[in-house]
């Protein structure tokens, strides 16, 4: 019976967001495997092999997305670069959900002092630019993949605060959740059991905007030199390279970012999806 | 005893909203929207609770539920203070209080099967769980006329009348002495209320609950309720037992109303005398002095504007708050 019920909402699965998942699970397999897959060592340096287009072969090797400035395998970077450019985005985004929308919803379920604290903290963070606050924290700490991730998670917190807080005030007052306390339900109950499922909706959207957002983010950092250090590659790290060599080696931006585009895209998708998966209403009629 | 037979006992609850509070001190008139009533609900009775938008009804049931504060007087459910009470007391109270609501499609969360939302009381206060709990949502989803294997199923898939099941079936979960039905009927459609209705005066039968309805509409009124009470502007006018009240109805506001409630016969509604109510319900932050319908009554005369009538007993046990009537 359950297995049924299964089959026949995978069957009403729609073709986009198969072709997306498969994407997805490509890009993914693909950054984990990379040490086995990646045809050359991606800090391997060749200066006479500098910026050649793809498709070049040298010993006996086809650069197929071409080399950058230092001669280095492009194709490698960029399945090495996977990992790093999909693991900031998406453990940042999960940082920076979860600090966020906790205090979203406690800021509109509590009110009174604990929303006043809590929502002039999130105008003050927004306040101050992100890459300023970036370049702050990356000082004091030094530079890091964790430490990435925590400064990202921790600046981009106040966007999810406000949609949780401005969606929680909205369903607070629905006599469901009245209904809820006099059924003797404690605010935990009330907050993950009956809020956070109906303010999904709109924190799914901000996630996967953020999530585009993070490895553009992550990108930023690297270029300045407060984010991933080289060697080691990122998508965005490999892009702030070739924007200097756009007009003669095309390709060092072109790969990089045909492959981020078909990330975030795959992500808005599945986010999009998924966010009407939430709704009964529109799982069953 | 005769304490413990009084499910609900009111004495002078005031709720006034605004006023003092708020970061930058006064901010404005105190809106004084329930000012003083006292009210008892024996076992077994439905009281109704007639009025017009903003006359305390809403304010007043929440007051009882201890959702809202009052300023004054204090509200006992089976003997137990609901005014200042914490938390923990405060749960152990609404276990033996709950609420109907207006709008079925806005009480059942929307992300929750009905199952779900009907045991959650029980689940909440450890009363019953896994199979236990299984078996008494089914047994409260019949007792509401629905079957148990609707308990998987998402309140959208329900119409309005099963949904107003459904909330009738989680507020007897706790088998509650006291059901405060907020309006459960004005937002059904009318082909639907009866059965509501029906099922609600079966489910007092068998339960021996009390409801307090509140209300605004005479016709649903007089099919259940034992008594009824009229409110204006955050105090009672008149309460009197269901006969006495739709036979001989004394305070002019009543008059009105019930002269607004539209016959089924066109021939009776023509010869119908109409009294209409000039003018709008005053804001409640500027109640007017002495009786505060004077602004509006027919027989009003210069008394009414200095002095508030208290509500007195009249010959066949009514009791009203006019000076004329």
């Amino acid at each position: 019976m359950n297995n049924a019920l299964l089959t026949t909402r995978l069957r009403r699965v729609p073709i986009s967001v198969m072709i997306v998942c498969l994407i997805l699970t490509i890009i993914v397999v693909l950054a984990i495997l990379a040490p086995y897959v990646a045809p050359v060592d991606p800090s391997k340096q060749n200066l006479l092999g500098r910026l050649k287009p793809p498709g070049f072969e040298r010993g006996g090797i086809t650069y197929w997305f071409g080399t950058d400035d230092l001669g280095r395998d492009l194709l490698s970077r960029t399945l090495y670069g996977a990992g790093v450019s999909l693991g900031v985005a998406s453990l940042s985004v999960v940082v920076s959900t979860l600090v966020g929308v906790t205090l979203g919803m406690v800021a509109g379920w509590f009110r009174g002092a604990v929303e006043i604290v809590i929502m002039r903290l999130v105008d003050i963070m927004m306040s101050i630019p992100a890459i300023l606050l970036a370049v702050l924290t990356v000082a004091v700490l030094g530079p890091g993949f964790l430490k990435l991730v925590l400064v990202l998670g921790l600046t981009r917190w106040p966007r999810y605060t406000r949609v949780a807080y401005a969606q929680t005030l909205q369903v607070a007052n629905l006599p469901f959740i009245k209904a809820s306390e006099l059924a003797g339900a404690g605010a935990a109950r009330i907050l993950f059991r009956h809020i956070l499922p109906n303010i999904a909706g709109p924190i799914l959207i901000v996630a996967t905007a953020e999530f585009g957002l993070m490895i553009l983010m992550e990108a930023g950092l690297s270029f300045l030199g407060l984010g991933i250090q080289p060697p080691a590659a990122s998508w965005g790290a490999i892009m702030s390279v070739g924007r200097e060599y756009i007009e003669r080696a095309w390709w060092i931006v072109a790969f990089p970012g045909a492959c981020l585009f078909l990330l975030v895209f795959s992500v808005n998708v599945l986010g999009d999806w998924l966010r009407d998966q939430l709704d009964p209403r529109s799982r069953s009629r | 005893m005769s304490e413990q037979k009084h499910v609900l006992e009111i004495r002078d609850v005031a709720v006034h909203f605004g006023g003092n509070g708020g970061l930058f001190g006064k901010t404005g008139a105190v809106v004084k929207a329930v000012n003083g009533v006292t009210l008892d609900i024996v076992r077994g009775e439905t009281v109704a609770l007639v009025g017009e938008s903003g006359c305390g009804k809403s304010t007043l049931s929440n007051t009882i539920v201890g959702l809202q504060q009052p300023v004054a007087g204090s509200v006992k459910i089976g003997g137990e203070e609901v005014v200042g009470a914490d938390r923990k007391k405060l749960n152990d109270i609404r276990r033996k209080v709950q609420m109907i609501f207006q709008d079925p499609a806005l009480s059942l969360d929307p992300r929750s099967t009905i199952g779900a939302t009907i045991g959650e009381p029980l689940i909440v206060r450890g009363v019953a769980k896994g199979k236990a709990l299984k078996e008494r949502v089914g047994a409260l989803l019949q007792q509401v006329g629905l079957r148990p294997e609707h308990a998987d199923r998402y309140p959208h898939q329900f119409s309005g009348g099963q949904r107003q099941r459904v909330v009738i079936a989680r507020a007897l979960a706790l088998e509650p002495d006291l059901v405060i039905c907020d309006e459960p009927v004005s937002a059904l459609d009318v082909s639907v209320r009866a059965q509501i209705l029906n099922l609600l005066v079966a489910l007092q039968k068998r339960t021996g609950v009390s409801y307090l309805f509140v209300s605004h509409d005479l016709g649903v009124v007089r099919h259940i309720c034992d008594r009824v009470v009229v409110m204006y502007l955050g105090r009672f006018v008149e309460i009197a037992d269901r006969d006495t009240f739709f036979a001989n109805p004394k305070h002019p506001y009543t008059k009105a109303l019930m002269s607004a409630v539209p016959e089924a016969d066109p021939e009776v509604q023509r010869s119908k005398e109409r009294l209409i109510l000039g003018g709008e319900l005053p804001s409640p932050a500027m109640i007017p002095s002495g009786c505060a319908f004077h602004t509006r009554c027919p027989l009003a005369t210069e008394i009414c504007g200095r002095e508030r009538p208290e509500l007195t007993v009249r010959d066949d046990g009514a009791r009203v708050a006019c000076h004329h009537a």
